[in-house]
């Protein structure tokens, strides 16, 4: 066999490479070529570096999947452990007043517990993995918000301890990295050196000729599930050095991603066959895809694209270099219903699309790059003054939520007033994590302005000061961080003032007294939570008629809000006002108010004027409560440009904001104006 | 018909268990209205299960779901808006659908990629996509004939009970007694003899992600038109759902057994749970620990039996 | 009588290759009515690769095929079941998760995909075709529930359902017993009778004596000759299929028996349906087992390696109590187990050799739990050279190697852990006579070494030509115990089938 040559040759060298790691360590290269092209300071020491921290809990999970995926099996559940070994070192630390270590342990007891549950499902019961996994990816996550009542972030760790995830050893490798690098290692000599790493591999081709040959197929099986839970702890607990909180929605899809890493370093789902140095190159791959993007200022969106066809892409070449061997024993037959063209015209096709995507990559490229080269010249200087364009990098909690998207409205409009060049990028969900990543790689990129809608005050502080550190200038707008860690807070309203003006309204729509219920977005959410604290406040000192009956979580999904309030409206059936605090929730409760035809239920909240102007003028809502968000995003560029400028300096108490005329500055903090009320009579006039 | 399976018979037990605890501690549950208002919620749900009840019976697995859902819910209020008639509004989303799922058919069977990779894949290219085009932004203003496919709100639960009947029967009489449907349980119960037998699995492979797209299409519509405007970021997590709700109901995750009437169950207990624990006080902060716990208590009872059997058995 | 019955199928010069690798080199073979022909050759000579062609799961590259006076020039499944071809396989394959009468329908009926389905018909045609063939089995019982032996059945009954004109049997008695393979013969002198053309493939030349016409011998994907079954003896038979001169009698030397190395005391296994077991194996000896198929044989094995625990009774290994809960714990009392089923159990196909021929012995080769890769390869290196394995390298994947090899690649396995005892259940099922010799070889060397041997088998000539002692097995209890003076056919038949009989 030729193929029994090169393999036996490799293995000398102990150079574990498939053909499929192959491929996509060309495409690697390829894409780090691309990206140092069109990316700003891509290829850099510190670049590397930093995506090499990014990465590390994703990482940890990816290798704790690998040899479970080798012995066919699955594991969902690891982002969830992740989460609930986050809180519950919160838990022990902060509330138990455990010291850090035995916080860690308590964190690292709880992986081996939920490992252990499912090792004994899915290798003493013998129940399918996918099963068991989903199963207990709900268990672990509901355990996590059960514990915070999705509310409590455990925060103000210890500095020693953030060091482990913020600090740099010998200055710029990231203190996370030689942890990931033991755990490494100490998988790849399992799986690759030693006995039961090869045990591994013989379940994955087939679990009943392992048994035969003599190997603890259960307690092989159980092992890796164990092993998985422990490692996902770990990866808890950096994570929680990373960003210095612990919340329950830490790692919420990361078993997708680790997954993808892992399939993309060519493991096959069928077991028996894959690397750990593969997982290490899909890592990579992911990484620098998703990072290499964000320098080159594109939008993040492609990441998910380029990923899905990146993976189709590898794995299919592989196929189609056909003597490939079947990735499924089920097709061992050489006798096969698809022919060689029908394999090209397919690969074409895929080709195709990834050229398309990358060629539109190519022209909006081309498109952004008149603006590097000036914002190159403004770098080297960083003056704002007189030539090049300022490069304000702008960052909304969740890209695809209306709210921010009407918020761009304003800041474009602002960019273009002031000649400045408008960076618009963040996560697609809800993620603090992803938050941080986007700004590190705007450090890298060395933006002029960075203006951050704060989805989690205290994981986010520390890079900012980084920021600032380097010279860029620093605000946060709708939800703010540390305020040492940023210039101005550009603040639309307060949360009292929020509260009092939601709560106010609603005991004038109920006359004084009556049952109210809320409906928030997810229960781990901070800022609603922030509300729902100031509104109980609220309603205890300034309308004791009314009674709060129950808070329901919506995750913030308008079909959710619809249901959830549906619910309500029997369980409870004295309320009389829904109180929605996110925005897709306002008219899903009420659609539920009015399909039940409820005319003696209230619905008021927070939210935008144009998803609920139909149900405004047909008077299922009565109020909501908003400020003019486009102004909202408008002000923060004018403050941004003022910024660099030096039209606007720390300590000033007004600011001259184009159209929005003077406004005041408290403390730092740039006040919008007070809320609006939107009804019947004004609603019209916004457009947002 | 046969009688039915063991695993259908434990989820019709633990059915009957939460209802009679539910009788008793929360009568209120089965008010007619309650009872409707979940069932038009939980209809999506269903067809789009039956539609992966499908998939898994071939032994293949479809995790792109959520993500054909939002588009085809977007798709189906572009097309109204465009003044298409409703009834085609409805096809024109199963099309679209069920040409998403023609990609991904196409990809696990004719170029071999294992479902899992190709729908996860997709799951994250079309959500993404999807996001870019629409910026985040609802379809609105739609005509005044979308909402309730054009009918009201109290004759739509008729029709969509209708529908639901009509398809939960047609798909279970044609699995159980055409051709085309035996093809799909011997496609999943080996691979190997189905082509032997003169099957052509590649082709039954490709149809099952063509009809779970058109359903998951559907199943869109189906959602969409309970309200007056359609936000581009739904069917989030639908995959789990789905697919929970079909190997809770029995049908084998690796393929050649199962049952729509197993799949309906699973859909029943899980769209229960939730409500269920509401009316009975829980906190919701506890309810998805709830969930979990019920899905795997399900699961492990049904496996705990001598498991000598299952190792030594034959490929 | 053949000659003259009309030509059914024709298959001249018929190449083909896979990957450069020539698996057939023009091979002609022709079929006529009421006939049997029987294709020989060792394993790789191009039998299957032959009947994946004339079944159209493959294509061949030159060559023509006629079939009842018209060429045939495109075939694939679907046609080849038109013109009235149906295949019993070695390795049943029906669709586990179906009933017997779903198999069967799946393979007769035709039409549309959207045609309905006729349960009752389906039902009564099953319930029909296995009372043909004598079978009591319950149509309606799922395939996954049913014994190997069974599921040939199944695979029959669809042939003869298909009233296919040509019925190719691919090792159908592999796992038959012999009462089962009277019952095929009687099978076999139906279908002839209706004019249908058998053609046959075994690797037990006394069944290829017994029920075929004439013989066609394949080597090396080349045909070597056809002879009608008067005109060639057994003898000719075999040197036409390896191209030289072989001994056809077993190596078994007489050995003086040593210690005992296994005694098995009143062991039961409710779960495996063993009651009380008792047999001696003693050092150097080989103790045949015999039994029909279901008898309990492959249950004892099991129980004494731990797979399937036994519950009540006694096993000592050296004269040691063993309490075996699972494999590992009988390894390391010294038992070896050579399974049955080589390709799902005995081996790992995607594994290399040095990996499979170390899997059970990991810790010799290893320190520390980490394995040590030279002495891996040395050890593998070792093995391959001493039960001559023919293969590329030991780093080359066993599923690439031939049935033979594979077989003694799990041998290797097993005596690398160095057992005093070794159980060998079917040795050389499916394996081609020049490796069933050499196999049959290394038994004797290992007995002379001191193993005492358990080899379970279902090939009679076998266990009379290689045991010293004989149990025999019935409904999963010895029903007795023969010496090689004693052993006859018709005296291990008749304590195999008669419960009453005692030694």
């Amino acid at each position: 066999m030729p193929d029994e040559g090169r393999r036996s040759r490799l293995s000398r060298v102990s150079v574990p490479l498939s053909r499929n790691e192959g491929i996509l360590l060309i495409a690697l290269v390829a894409q780090i070529a691309l990206f140092s092209l069109i990316a700003k300071n891509f290829a850099t020491v510190g670049s590397f570096f930093e995506i090499s921290r990014l990465s590390v809990e994703l990482g940890l999970l990816a290798v704790a999947l690998t040899p479970i995926i080798i012995t066919g099996g699955i594991d969902l559940s690891v982002g969830a452990m992740m989460g609930l070994s986050a809180v519950l070192f919160g838990l022990a630390w902060r509330d138990w007043g455990l010291p850090i270590p035995a916080a860690a342990m308590v964190s690292l007891l709880a992986g081996g517990i939920g490992g252990g549950l499912n090792a004994v499902l899915v290798a003493r019961l013998g129940i399918p993995p996918l099963i068991v996994t989903l199963g207990t990816l709900s268990l672990f996550r509901g355990i996590a918000e059960g514990i915070t009542h999705g509310a409590t972030n455990y925060t103000g760790f210890p500095p020693a301890f953030l060091q482990l995830g913020q600090g740099y050893l010998w200055g710029v490798i990231p203190a996370q990295l030689p942890v990931f690098a033991v755990v490494f290692a100490a998988y790849a000599v399992l799986l690759h050196r030693s006995v039961i790493g090869r045990a591994l591999y013989a379940i994955g081709f087939g679990a009943a000729g392992a048994r035969f040959a003599g190997i603890p197929v259960v307690r092989r099986l159980g092992l890796v599930y164990l092993l998985s839970g422990l490692v996902s702890s770990l990866a808890g607990i950096i994570y929680v050095a990373h960003l210095g909180q612990a919340r329950s929605d830490a790692g919420g899809g990361y078993e997708l991603d680790a997954i993808t890493a892992v399939v993309l370093g060519g493991t096959s789902v069928f077991g028996g066959r894959g690397t750990l140095g593969g997982t290490l190159l899909g890592l990579f791959a992911l990484a620098v895809l998703r990072n290499g993007l964000r320098l080159a200022a594109l939008p993040s969106e492609l990441a998910g694209v380029l990923t899905g066809a990146l993976l189709l892409a590898t794995i299919a070449m592989d196929r189609w270099r056909g003597a490939g061997r079947p990735l499924a024993r089920v097709h061992v037959d050489e006798e096969s219903d698809v022919k060689n063209s029908q394999v090209a015209v397919l690969c074409a096709a895929v080709i195709a699309g990834s050229l398309i995507v990358a060629s539109t990559n190519v022209w909006l490229v081309r498109s952004i790059l008149p603006a590097i080269p000036s914002a190159d010249g403004q770098a080297a200087g960083r003056v704002p003054a007189g030539g090049g364009r300022p490069v304000i990098a702008m960052m909304p909690k969740a890209k695809g939520d209306p709210y921010f998207v009407s918020c761009r409205v304003g800041a474009e409009e602002a960019a273009k007033e002031l000649g400045a060049e408008l960076i618009w990028d963040g996560p697609t969900g809800l993620d603090a994590a992803r938050q941080n990543e986007v700004i590190e790689n705007w450090i890298t990129r060395q933006v002029d302005v960075i203006a951050v809608a704060v989805e989690n005050r205290a994981g986010i502080s520390t890079v900012l000061r980084k920021a600032r550190e380097r010279g860029i200038k620093v605000l946060t707008w709708d939800a703010d961080a540390e305020p040492d860690a940023r210039d101005f807070f550009v603040n639309q309203a307060t949360s009292e003032g929020i509260a009092n003006t939601l709560t106010d309204e609603a005991s004038r729509l109920l006359g004084g007294t009556g049952e109210f219920a809320i409906i928030t977005g997810a229960l781990s959410a901070a800022n609603q939570n922030e509300w729902i604290a100031f509104i109980k406040k609220r309603v205890a000192e300034a309308h004791p008629g009314l009674t709060l009956a129950t808070i329901r979580p919506s995750d913030d999904d308008r079909d959710r809000a619809f249901s959830e309030t549906q619910t309500i409206l029997r369980v409870n059936p004295g309320v009389r006002l829904v109180m929605a605090i996110s925005a897709p929730a306002v008219p899903g409760a009420a659609e539920a108010v009015r399909q039940a035809g409820r005319k003696d239920v209230h619905v008021i909240g927070l939210s935008l004027p144009n998803i609920n102007k139909p149900y405004v003028h047909a008077g299922w809502v009565q109020t909501v409560v908003l400020w003019n968000t486009g102004d909202l995003g408008y002000l923060t560029v004018h403050a941004g440009v003022q910024l660099l400028r030096g039209s606007l300096s720390p300590g000033d108490d007004e600011i001259e904001a184009g159209r929005l005329g003077r406004l005041q500055i408290r403390e730092n903090q740039i006040i919008l104006g007070p809320p609006l009320k939107f009804t019947t009579a004004n609603i019209d006039q916004f457009d947002f | 018909m046969r009688s039915i399976g063991r695993r259908e018979a434990s989820v019709l037990a633990a059915i009957a268990a939460l209802a009679l605890v539910l009788a008793a501690a929360a009568p209120g549950f089965f008010a007619r209205d309650n009872l409707g208002d979940l069932f038009l919620a939980n209809v999506p749900v269903l067809i789009a299960a039956l539609g992966m009840t499908l998939v898994i019976l071939t032994g293949h697995i479809d995790i792109s779901v959520g993500s054909v859902f939002a588009i085809c819910a977007v798709a189906s209020g572009l097309l109204a808006k465009a003044g298409v008639p409703m009834p085609l509004v409805a096809l024109g989303a199963c099309a679209i659908g069920g040409l998403l799922g023609a990609l991904n058919g196409a990809f696990v069977a004719y170029l071999r990629i294992p479902s899992i990779v190709v729908t996860l894949a997709t799951m994250v290219a079309l959500r993404d996509a999807l996001r870019w085009t629409t910026g985040g932004a609802w379809v609105q203003e739609l005509p005044a004939g979308f909402q309730w496919l054009g009918t009201t709100q109290s004759v739509y639960p008729v029709l969509v009970a209708g529908l639901v009947i009509i398809l939960q029967v047609a798909v279970s009489w044609g699995l159980r007694n055409l051709a085309a449907g035996r093809a799909v349980y011997a496609t999943g119960s080996s691979v190997d003899a189905a082509r032997l037998a003169g099957v052509r699995t590649s082709l039954v492979t490709f149809s099952v992600f063509v009809a779970a797209g058109a359903f998951t299409g559907l199943a869109a519509v189906v959602n969409s038109v309970r309200f007056s405007q359609i936000p581009s970021n739904t069917g989030i997590g639908l995959e789990l759902n789905v697919i929970a709700a079909v190997v809770v109901g029995g049908t084998l995750i690796t393929g050649g057994r199962g049952t729509p009437a197993g799949t309906l169950l699973g859909v029943v207990l899980l769209g229960m749970i939730g409500p269920a624990l509401t009316f009975m006080g829980v906190s919701p902060y506890w309810e998805r620990a709830i969930q979990g716990g019920i899905i795997l208590t399900a699961v492990a009872v049904d496996a705990v039996r001598p498991h000598v059997m299952r190792v030594r058995s034959y490929a | 009588m053949p000659a003259a019955a009309p030509l059914l199928l024709e298959a001249t010069g018929i190449a083909k290759s896979f990957a450069g690798v020539q698996a057939l080199k023009g091979v002609s073979f022709d079929l006529h009515a009421g006939e049997v022909h029987a294709i020989v050759g060792e394993n790789g000579a191009g039998k299957s690769t032959l009947i994946k062609i004339l079944t159209g799961a493959e294509r061949p590259d030159t060559g023509s095929i006629t079939i009842a006076g018209q060429p045939v020039d495109h075939m694939d499944p679907a046609t080849s079941r038109a013109l009235g071809i149906a295949v019993v396989y070695q390795q049943p394959s029906l669709f586990p998760h179906l009933t017997i009468a779903e198999n069967i329908a799946m393979a007769l009926e035709r039409g549309a995909i959207w045609r309905r389905v006729d349960w009752r018909r389906r039902n009564s045609q099953a319930a029909g075709l296995l009372a043909r063939i004598g079978s009591p089995l319950d149509p309606e019982r799922p395939v996954d529930t049913l014994s190997m032996p069974e599921q040939q059945i199944v695979e029959i009954a669809k042939a003869i359902g298909a009233e296919a004109r040509v019925v190719i049997m691919d090792e159908p008695t592999a796992s038959l017993t012999d009462r089962e393979v009277e019952n095929l013969y009687r099978v076999i002198a139906l279908l002839r009778s209706h004019s249908v053309g058998v053609i046959y493939i075994s690797h037990r030349l006394e069944e290829i004596f017994a029920v075929s016409d004439r013989i066609t011998v394949l080597r090396d994907g080349h045909t070597v000759g056809t002879r009608a079954v008067g005109d060639v003896d057994r003898g000719e038979l075999i040197r036409l299929m390896v191209g030289r001169e072989l001994s056809t009698v077993f190596p078994k030397a007489a050995v003086k028996p040593g210690e005992p190395a296994l005694e098995v005391r009143n062991l039961s296994n409710e779960a495996a349906g063993l009651r009380d077991v008792s047999l001696m194996v003693a050092r150097g000896e080989i103790l045949g087992l015999a039994g029909l198929v279901g008898s309990g044989r492959t249950q004892l094995a099991e129980t004494v390696f731990g797979l399937t625990p036994a519950d009540g009774g006694e096993i000592l290994v050296g004269g040691r109590p063993l309490r075996a809960t699972s494999p590992r714990d009988a390894i390391r009392a010294g038992i070896a187990y050579v399974p049955e089923d080589r390709r799902q159990h005995g081996v790992v196909l995607d594994m290399s050799v040095a990996a499979n021929t170390s899997l059970a012995s990991l810790g010799a080769v290893s320190r520390r739990g980490i394995i040590d890769r030279a002495a891996e390869r040395g050890k593998a290196q070792e093995y391959v050279d001493r039960l001559r394995i023919k293969t590329s390298s030991v780093l080359a994947e066993v599923g690439t190697l031939s049935g033979g090899n594979q077989q003694k690649v799990a041998l290797a396995r097993w005596l690398s852990t160095n057992p005093s005892l070794i159980i060998l259940d079917e040795p050389t099922q499916g394996v081609d006579v020049g490796s069933k010799a050499e196999i049959h070889g290394l038994m004797q060397m290992l007995a002379e070494r001191g193993l005492g041997i358990l080899m379970i088998s279902s090939d009679l000539p076998e266990i009379l030509g290689m045991s010293d002692r004989i149990a025999v097995m019935h409904k999963g209890t010895i029903r007795g115990v023969l010496t090689r003076a004693e052993a006859t056919q018709p005296a291990i038949m008749s304590l195999a089938l008669d419960p009453d009989s005692h030694h």
